[in-house]
C-alpha cells in the first residue's frame, strides 16, 4: 500500500469528520442538557444546506456569507419549536421517547416542505472556487474542504468557549450536571433549555452549510446524515462537546480509509457495524459524558 | 376482573373475525382484499413488537428485519427446491424460527441496552442485515429472488394469502393477551417501571427480555414467508424497508404501547389515514400531514388513543367517588 494515498484518505477523512463533529456537537448538547434526542436535528442542517444554495444560485452570495441569514432564521425557528412542541413534553416522564417520536414527525415535516420547495433532485454547491486545490508536497487539499473544515473546527471552538467561558454557557452547563440545584441558583431551565436547543439547531445549520461543500444533498440526506450523528455521540459520550469534536475525527478518518480500500457498497457496513461494537463495549462512549 | 381482557376480545373479536374470515367469499375487487392484507401485515408487526417494545419497555427500531429474514428464508428455500404452495406456506413455520434465533443472537448483546441507545443498535441491525443480503451472492443480492407463483387465479390465491395473514393477526393478539394477563407479562412490565428493582425482586430480567424479544420476532418472520410468497417477488429494499420498522413503532404507539388492543387500532387506523392521504391529496402534503400526526399524539395523547378511553373511564369513576366522599361529609 503506499503511503499517500493512506495520507490522503487520512486528510479527507479528517476534513469529512470535522463536519459530523459540528453537526454531532448540537446533537449532544440537546440529549445531554434537555434529554431531548432531536431526530429532526440533521433535517434543520439540511435547511442551512439549501439556502446556501439558493443564495448562491439566485443572488451569487457566497455559502458563507448566506450562514448571516441563516443562522438567525434558524435561531428564531428553533425558539418557536422549542416554545411550541419541545417545552410541552419536557416534563413528560419518558422524554427521551417522545421527544424521539415527536421529533421524527418534525423531521418527516421538515423533509417535504423542502421536497416541496426545491424538489427531490441531488443538488450540488458549485463555485468559483470548486475545482481550485493547494497542493502540498505529493498531497492535494480542495477548497470546498478546507473551507468546510475550517467553518466546523471554529464553530466547534465558538461553543466550547461559549460553553466554558460566557456566564449563559455555565448555566447550560450547571442545568446539566444539577437541574435542581441550578434552579435554586436562579437559573431559569426553561430558558436555558431554550437558548441550548437553539444554539444546537442553528450550529447544525452551519453543519449543513459545511455537509454541502463535500457532497451532493437532497432531501431525504438528513436520514443518512443523522445515523453518522449518533455515532459521534455516542462515541464522544453524551453531552461531551470535546468528545463529539474527537469522535467526529476518528468516524471521519475510518471512514475515509475504508472508502480508499473497500469496495463502496460495503462501507456503510463498516460505519453501522462499528456503531454496534461501540454501543455493545462501551456504551456509555469511549470519553466521560459532560458538558 | 380477571378474565375481563378475554370477555372483552371474546365479545367484539369473534364477531369481527368472523366477518373478516367470510369477507372474500362476497366477491369483493382484488383491491380490497390486498389493502386488508396490508392492514393485516401492520396489525401482526406491531402487535409483536409490543411484546418487547409495549410490555417490557424496550424500543426496537429494526423490527423490519425480521419481517426481511422471514421472508427471505421462505423465498430462498422455495426457489431453491421449488417448493410446491402447501410447501411454500408451511415453510413460513421455519421462518419464523429462524427470525427468532437472529432475535435470540442480536438480542443477548443488544438487550443490555437501554432506551435510545438500544432503539439505535436495532435499527442499526436491520441497516446491516439489509446491506448485507442486497451484497451477498446467496441471497441474490440486489436482483433480489422470485418464488415459484402460485398455480391460481389472482382473486383466488390472493384470498388465501389473506385468510393466512389474518390467521396470524388473530394468534399475535392471543399471545398479546395472554402476555398481558400472564406472570411474564406483569415480569415484562416490572422491567418497564424499573429493571433494578425488578432484579431485586428475584425477577430473572434477562432471561424475560429474551423471550419476549425472541417471540416479538417469530411472528414477523412468519408474515415475512407469507408476505414473500403474496409478493411472488421480493427485493432488500422492499422487505427491509427502514420506514416500515419506525412505523410500527408509531402505530403501537399512537394505539397504546403495552395494551394489547392499542397495536391493533394503531395499525388500523394509520394504515387507513395513510391509504385515504395519498390517494386524495399530493404525496408531499400527505406525509407533512402524516408528521403532524405524530406531534399531536405524543403533546396530547403521549400514551396513546388507548388512554382517551381509560382515561375518561377513570375520571368518571374518580368524580363518582368524590361525590360519594363529599355527602359523606356533609
Amino acid at each position: 500500500m503506499n503511503t499517500t494515498l493512506i495520507l490522503q484518505s487520512l486528510i479527507s477523512g479528517i476534513m469529512m469528520g470535522s463536519v459530523y463533529a459540528l453537526l454531532g456537537v448540537g446533537f449532544s448538547l440537546t440529549w445531554g442538557v434537555m434529554k431531548v434526542i432531536n431526530i429532526s436535528h440533521a433535517a434543520f442542517g439540511l435547511i442551512g444546506s439549501f439556502i446556501a444554495y439558493s443564495a448562491l444560485k439566485y443572488f451569487k452570495i457566497d455559502p458563507i456569507l448566506s450562514l448571516a441569514l441563516t443562522l438567525p432564521f434558524l435561531f428564531l425557528v428553533a425558539c418557536l419549536t422549542y416554545k411550541l412542541l419541545i417545552a410541552p413534553i419536557t416534563r413528560a416522564k419518558a422524554v427521551i421517547v417522545s421527544s424521539m417520536i415527536l421529533t421524527f414527525g418534525l423531521a418527516i415535516i421538515l423533509e417535504n416542505l423542502m421536497l416541496l420547495m426545491w424538489g427531490p433532485d441531488p443538488r450540488l454547491l458549485t463555485t468559483s472556487y470548486t475545482n481550485k486545490v493547494v497542493i502540498i508536497g505529493p498531497l492535494y487539499f480542495q477548497y470546498p474542504r478546507v473551507i468546510g473544515f475550517l467553518l466546523s473546527f471554529i464553530a466547534i471552538i465558538a461553543i466550547y468557549l461559549f460553553l466554558k467561558k460566557t456566564l449563559t454557557g455555565k448555566a447550560v452547563r450547571a442545568a446539566w450536571q444539577q437541574p435542581d440545584a441550578a434552579q435554586l441558583y436562579g437559573i431559569n431551565l426553561n430558558r436555558i433549555s431554550m437558548i441550548t436547543f437553539a444554539i444546537a439547531v442553528s450550529s447544525a445549520g452551519m453543519g449543513g452549510v459545511g455537509m454541502a461543500y463535500l457532497y451532493s444533498f437532497e432531501p431525504h440526506a438528513h436520514n443518512f446524515w443523522l445515523i453518522n450523528l449518533f455515532l459521534v455521540v455516542i462515541v464522544g459520550g453524551v453531552g461531551n462537546v470535546f468528545g463529539a469534536a474527537v469522535a467526529g475525527l476518528l468516524i471521519g478518518v475510518i471512514t475515509g480509509l475504508s472508502m480508499a480500500f473497500l469496495p463502496y457498497q460495503w462501507v456503510n457496513l463498516v460505519t453501522f457495524g462499528l456503531l454496534m461494537v461501540v454501543l455493545v463495549i462501551r456504551p456509555e462512549g469511549l470519553f466521560q459524558s459532560e458538558v | 376482573m380477571e378474565s375481563r381482557p378475554w370477555n372483552k376480545a371474546k365479545a367484539i373479536g369473534i364477531p369481527l373475525i368472523a366477518v373478516a374470515v367470510i369477507f372474500p367469499l362476497f366477491g369483493p375487487p382484488v383491491y380490497f382484499i390486498s389493502f386488508l392484507f396490508t392492514i393485516f401485515i401492520y396489525m401482526t408487526m406491531a402487535n409483536s413488537w409490543n411484546y418487547i417494545g409495549g410490555y417490557a419497555g424496550y424500543l426496537s427500531f429494526g423490527h423490519v428485519a425480521f419481517l426481511g429474514i422471514g421472508a427471505y428464508t421462505t423465498a430462498l428455500a422455495a426457489d431453491a427446491y421449488n417448493l410446491g404452495p402447501v410447501a411454500t406456506i408451511l415453510m413460513s413455520i421455519p421462518s419464523g424460527l429462524v427470525a427468532a434465533a437472529a432475535a435470540i443472537i442480536v438480542g443477548y448483546p443488544a438487550l443490555r441496552l437501554r432506551g435510545p441507545y438500544f432503539a439505535v443498535i436495532t435499527l442499526c441491525f436491520a441497516f446491516v442485515i439489509q446491506l448485507a443480503v442486497k451484497n451477498l451472492q446467496f441471497t441474490g443480492g440486489a436482483d433480489g429472488v422470485w418464488l415459484p407463483s402460485m398455480d391460481a387465479p389472482i382473486e383466488v390465491s390472493r384470498t388465501i394469502m389473506y385468510e393466512l395473514m389474518l390467521l396470524l393477526v388473530a394468534l399475535s393478539t392471543i399471545t398479546s393477551i395472554y402476555i398481558s394477563k400472564s406472570k411474564f407479562g406483569a415480569g415484562l412490565r416490572a422491567i418497564k417501571e424499573d429493571e433494578e428493582v425488578a432484579q431485586t425482586m428475584a425477577i430473572n430480567a434477562p432471561w424475560l427480555k429474551i423471550q419476549a424479544f425472541a417471540l416479538s420476532a417469530f411472528f414477523p418472520g412468519m408474515a415475512g414467508g407469507f408476505y414473500a410468497y403474496y409478493l411472488t417477488y421480493i427485493h432488500p429494499d422492499m422487505v427491509f424497508d427502514v420506514n416500515m420498522s419506525i412505523l410500527i413503532v408509531l402505530m403501537a404507539l399512537f394505539g397504546g404501547a403495552g395494551t394489547w388492543l392499542g397495536p391493533l387500532l394503531g395499525a388500523g387506523i394509520l394504515t387507513i389515514v395513510n391509504e385515504g392521504l395519498s390517494t386524495f391529496v399530493k404525496a408531499e402534503w400527505a406525509r407533512i400531514i402524516y408528521g403532524t400526526l405524530f406531534i399531536i399524539v405524543i403533546i396530547f395523547l403521549p400514551n396513546g388513543i388507548m388512554e382517551f378511553f381509560t382515561k375518561r373511564r377513570r375520571s368518571l369513576r374518580t368524580t363518582g367517588e368524590r361525590k360519594q366522599n363529599d355527602s359523606m361529609d356533609d
